[in-house]
């Protein structure tokens, strides 16, 4: 989403374009209903339209104004074109160059927004002086000479205002927006804490205060056993939570693919290195070809170990590589047709997800399954 | 038969420095000498290191963080000058301290969850002045993006990524296509280039020039 301040920026740059379409309306209507005119009319038009296509086309495809724009406008159409009209434009009236001195008003509301505050002021000094000079010159009325001199300043007083008050609102905004943000990840860690914490009570917790009441035998398997998955899970649990990352969708689905399989005897030696952030489904993907994976090791490597790694893709790229590895007897890929586990639901599930597996084994050498999203 | 290892041990927890003595009783080739809860209790203990008639341990297991708050390649290198060999344990890998402790001349890394027969190889490889190799410092040098890490070939590269993934070294070679020796030398190599970078003469042009080649990388 574009910052606040960039919206305002932009409805500043459309509100100055439309003004200064609305002169050029003008002008080329002046123009244009005068067909006896000098060439330097048709020039002057030219090259105030070609300027306005520059400076705003610019601005409206950047998000802000050049400012070597802004000067060549108000130079040309600001400065020159009035001068240049009194000067060999043929006919000395006020009505004739009424269009190029109307052009002035937008060229000061647009310099009011895009310079800064100096800058701003000595242009509209600089076309208050002109402008005034070239209609002392086709002998103007003080009427005239001073409405056309109010509207030069009071167009750039009232843009100034616009930019001052909707660049604030802006600001406001992008920093309620900040705040927001920074709320809803807080509430997110705390929620992940919690279930940290709930997950700790039933495991953990209850396992050590078990053992601290003297009620069982902590050398029986059982136990044991218990007691090194606790403290596996807690190692993943660590490593998961060493970096502050606020998306955990792999370290989540891969948690729940080693929770099932330990619970069925399995020991999983989990290694996690900087998980990248991925879509929901692939994440989903990844835990479900993982469990199969383990479930794979479970039924036929028969060391009842297995060991997961999950890392950002070594190479760049922004893809997630998982692997799942055992010791065990392998099989020969030529002869012996992979079990349905890996062909079906780690193939099929990763490949429908736009990931890939690859599964590497030679007879005695176990298995090595390795899991890449995107594919 | 071989001759008996001597070993000690620096730990801070009780409990596991006894349970390692009930472990290590049970080998035969391996003797606990020491336990100690710090490096300097250790180098205190008049009954080895205090008396310069007699040898240190063979090989000192060193808990990676000890809760004196004493420096990890400080604790190293003090260990190193007396003549032992230093294998670090520690109950999760931190991979930025593995690497510290690598670069200070540790030789090896385990994680207090292996078994036995896994602690006790070790132990006989740094013995015999082979190097150690285990998955979880094969990890951390794999995945070590600190800007002073040492450039490694593609092929010890492959070769660390595999063991770090969990397979054996006998599988990650034939994966590669070369003998269990050779995997064995790389693996040996990226250590030796750990230890190396962790010497002094390591300048700030070196890192500089690091710092670059990662941006390039990266880009």
């Amino acid at each position: 989403m574009r910052s606040g301040t960039d919206r305002a920026q932009s409805f500043l740059i459309v509100a100055t374009l439309l003004y200064r379409g609305s002169h050029l309306t003008v002008a080329v209507m002046a123009v244009a209903h005068r067909p006896w005119h000098p060439p330097l009319q048709h020039l002057g038009l030219a090259a105030a339209l070609g300027l306005s296509a520059l400076t705003y086309g610019t601005a409206l495809r950047r998000g802000r104004f050049d400012r070597r724009h802004i000067w060549a406008d108000i130079l040309v159409t600001g400065c020159v074109l009035p001068l240049a009209l009194c000067a060999w434009g043929g006919v000395r009236e006020p009505p004739t160059i009424a269009w190029a001195m109307l052009l002035g008003g937008s060229a000061t509301a647009t310099a009011a927004i895009a310079l800064d505050r100096l800058h701003a002021l000595v242009v509209v000094a600089l076309l208050v002086l002109t402008h005034f000079i070239g209609y002392q010159a086709v002998d103007a009325t003080p009427a005239v000479v001073v409405g056309h001199l109010n509207s030069l300043v009071s167009s750039a007083v009232m843009t100034y205002a616009f930019r001052w008050y909707l660049l604030r609102q802006g600001r406001l905004l992008d920093e309620a927006n900040a705040r927001a943000l920074a709320a809803e990840a807080h509430k997110a860690r705390y929620a992940e804490r919690l279930e940290h914490h709930r997950a700790l009570h039933d495991t953990v917790l209850a396992t050590l205060t078990t053992l601290a009441a003297g009620t069982v035998d902590a050398n029986a398997p059982e136990v044991r056993q218990r007691c090194a998955r606790e403290a596996a899970y807690l190692r993943r649990l660590i490593q998961q939570t060493a970096e502050e990352t606020p998306h955990r969708e792999i370290g989540a689905a891969l948690e729940e693919a080693v929770g099932s399989v330990e619970s069925l005897g399995l020991r999983v030696t989990a290694q996690y290195h900087a998980l990248p952030q991925v879509p929901p489904e692939a994440a989903a993907a990844l835990g479900h070809a993982v469990r199969e994976a383990l479930n794979n090791v479970r039924r036929h490597a028969g060391t009842g170990h297995a060991y997961l790694t999950a890392t950002a893709d070594p190479d760049g790229g922004g893809g997630a590589v998982v692997t799942v590895v055992d010791r065990g007897p392998g099989f020969d890929p030529a002869r012996c047709e992979p079990g349905l586990g890996l062909r079906g639901s780690v193939h099929g599930r990763m490949t429908e997800a736009g990931g890939r597996a690859t599964v590497d084994t030679a007879p005695g050498e176990g298995v090595r399954v390795e899991l890449r999203w995107p594919g | 038969m071989a001759r008996v290892i001597t070993v000690a041990v620096v730990d801070d927890d009780r409990m596991l420095r006894d349970g390692l003595r009930a472990w290590l009783d049970g080998v035969p080739d391996l003797r606990l000498v020491a336990t100690a809860a710090t490096v300097a209790e250790l180098l205190a203990d008049p009954g080895r290191y205090g008396d310069p008639q007699r040898a240190p341990a063979d090989v000192v297991l060193l808990d990676l963080v000890l809760r004196d708050g004493s420096d990890p390649a400080d604790n190293i290198r003090r260990l190193l000058r007396t003549g032992s060999r230093v294998l670090m344990i520690s109950t999760v890998p931190d991979r930025s301290r593995i690497i510290e402790a690598i670069r200070a001349g540790a030789d090896g890394y385990l994680t207090k969850d292996h078994d036995l027969p896994t602690l006790v190889c070790a132990v006989k490889d740094l013995a015999e002045g082979r190097g150690a190799h285990s998955m979880e410092l094969a990890f951390a040098c794999a995945y070590d993006d600190s800007p002073a890490r040492p450039r490694l070939s593609p092929r010890e590269r492959q070769i660390l990524l595999d063991y770090a993934s969990g397979m054996t070294l006998k599988s990650a070679a034939r994966r590669a296509g070369i003998t269990v020796h050779t995997a064995k030398d790389y693996l040996d190599r990226v250590k030796a280039k750990y230890q190396q970078a962790g010497r002094p003469t390591y300048t700030k042009l070196d890192l500089a020039l690091r710092v670059r080649e990662d941006s390039l990388d990266g880009g």
